[in-house]
């Protein structure tokens, strides 16, 4: 909310080759994008149109084939050894041999953050993703929409400047995840670090971003970047306004041709 | 619950010593076969010869089952090693490989005799022996387990900027626990099997050798040798109900040993 006018991802033409046995798949084509300090963007758009790979591209975990790309002014490989990122997949990705509480702080151990400090944080943690009575609880004792609470947590515990969301909730039904991005919202608002949340369903991305990046398959390019104006705090009866369907309306005028 | 879990084990268990007792009677008495209780004795009077013989067998027992043991020992840490290598570097899985399945062919009834005259020491034997036969399935089923790990947790390890040893010490190595001990499990009964066929080849103490022995003295002998391949079967299963305890004490997420589903 506090969005400053910093640039804290900047991606310029940045595309994406895939060599495949015979053939060669463009999965980014000249993909250029500004986020700044604190924003919250989704990056929208069908399968196959490379959200995950732009993504990818912003965590490190893969090179662009051409391009550039900056994290808070260095290169992605330095925001990552600095661990400037909060990771959530699409699945939880919990350890089942670590009990919910380890799992949360497997970040704090990789720190080097001793024993003490590790339980503090990870009381405040629990706290925020109202999962307290299950710190002792190993990971399949839980539902799959607290699983991926446990996921947020976890990313979060390194206090991440940029948390990094790969279609957290796309595996939940559409109840839980009406909550879950209620209670994502009601968390950024304390934490509020700069956030890429990528999903292909329309109202999730316009209920929480400031910004949609719209992004079109094959190639995958940007094909337009939709201005929120909801004010926040958000609240679940704007999914029922009459600009919220606007949005909508508006952001899907903007595929081209899918 | 316990009732369902272990009244069919005991009404089997009833079940095949009545069959055996049965048959028994039916080889003596009915088809008055020659030598009738060589070929299955009465369980009362291997019940009889028992208490005179248990010290016995408790002594040779411990020896094979401790040769066995140490054998077992040294083939899990040599295939667990191996296993870890081979993650590592395809390098040395294409290297090794192929020699630790092609030695796998080689019979342990002709081998054993090969070992035992190159090192002439049946303890050092039955424990190479034993070892050989572990570190193949304790190997295979590591190195799976070593791969088993979700690409996902590895990114995510990746994405801490975690060194590799690290990686390996809290995710790939906790992930191939499971995978480890289903190799143990098939090694454990077979180790003591391949110490008692050591100890068959000319060894002074040992199941295999008091086996070997009442064989010899013939029907005479009969109830205790019998006595001594119950108890080689019996080893192998304690062997085997060992390994399964360690690995619920120290596994115990495996979805197997779950007691509650997920909850909402």
């Amino acid at each position: 909310m506090t969005t400053t006018q910093v640039p804290e991802i900047e991606l310029d033409h940045v595309s994406m080759r895939y060599q495949t046995d015979k053939s060669e798949v463009l999965a980014l084509e000249e993909v250029t994008v500004d986020i700044r300090k604190g924003e919250f963007v989704s990056l929208l758009g069908p399968s196959g149109c490379g959200k995950t790979t732009l993504l990818r591209i912003m965590a490190d975990l893969i090179q662009p084939t051409n391009g550039e790309i900056k994290i808070a002014g260095g290169t992605a490989k330095e925001a990552r050894l600095a661990q400037k990122y909060g990771i959530v997949f699409q699945s939880p990705v919990l350890y089942d041999w670590r009990k919910i509480k380890k799992n949360i702080t497997l970040p704090l151990e990789m720190m080097g953050i001793g024993k003490e400090e590790r339980e503090k944080r990870v009381d405040s943690l629990l706290e925020l993703v109202g999962l307290t009575d299950f710190k002792e609880k190993y990971p399949w004792q839980l539902s799959g929409g607290m699983q991926q609470r446990v996921a947020i947590a976890r990313a979060l515990a390194i206090e991440p400047e940029i948390l990094l969301m790969d279609e957290p909730f796309s595996a939940l039904d559409e109840f839980s995840r009406e909550r879950l991005n209620e209670e994502l919202l009601s968390i950024w608002s304390k934490v509020s670090n700069t956030v890429v949340f990528v999903t292909h369903s329309i109202s999730e991305a316009i209920f929480l971003s400031d910004r949609v990046f719209v992004l079109s398959p094959h190639p995958g390019r940007l094909s337009a970047v939709v201005e929120i104006p909801l004010p926040r705090p958000r609240t679940k009866e704007m999914r029922n306004r009459k600009e919220f369907y606007e949005l909508i309306s508006e952001i899907r005028d903007s595929f081209e041709g899918v | 619950m316990l009732m369902n879990r272990v009244a069919p084990v005991i009404v089997w268990a009833v079940s095949i010593l009545i069959v055996w007792q049965c048959l028994s009677w039916v080889f003596l008495e009915v088809l008055e076969l020659p030598l009738a209780q060589s070929k299955l004795p009465y369980l009362h009077e291997l019940a009889r010869t028992f208490p005179d013989y248990a010290d016995v067998l408790l002594a040779e027992g411990a020896v094979t089952f401790s040769n066995a043991a140490l054998g077992f020992l040294f083939g899990t840490i040599a295939g667990v090693f191996l296993a870890i290598m081979m993650s590592i570097s395809k390098w040395v899985e294409q290297l090794t490989f192929p020699y630790a399945v092609a030695s796998q062919m080689i019979p342990i009834l002709g081998l054993a005799p090969i070992v035992y005259g190159i090192v002439h020491d049946d303890q050092i034997s039955r424990i190479l022996i034993a070892a050989y036969i572990t570190f193949f399935p304790v190997a295979l089923n590591m190195l799976r387990g070593l791969r088993s790990a979700d690409p996902s947790a590895v990114e995510l390890m990746y994405s801490y900027a975690a060194k590799p040893w690290v990686i390996y010490w809290k995710l790939r190595l906790p992930a191939a626990l499971p995978g480890l001990f289903s190799g143990l499990k098939i090694a454990a009964p077979l180790a003591v099997t391949g110490a008692i066929l050591v100890e068959l080849m000319g060894a002074t103490e040992g199941i295999g050798v008091i086996m070997l022995r009442n064989l010899y003295y013939g029907p005479s002998h009969n109830y205790m040798f019998w006595l001594t391949v119950i108890t080689g079967a019996f080893l192998g299963i304690v062997s085997y109900l060992l390994i399964t305890l360690f690995e619920r004490i120290l596994t115990p997420w495996q979805p197997e040993f779950r007691k509650t589903g997920g909850e909402d």
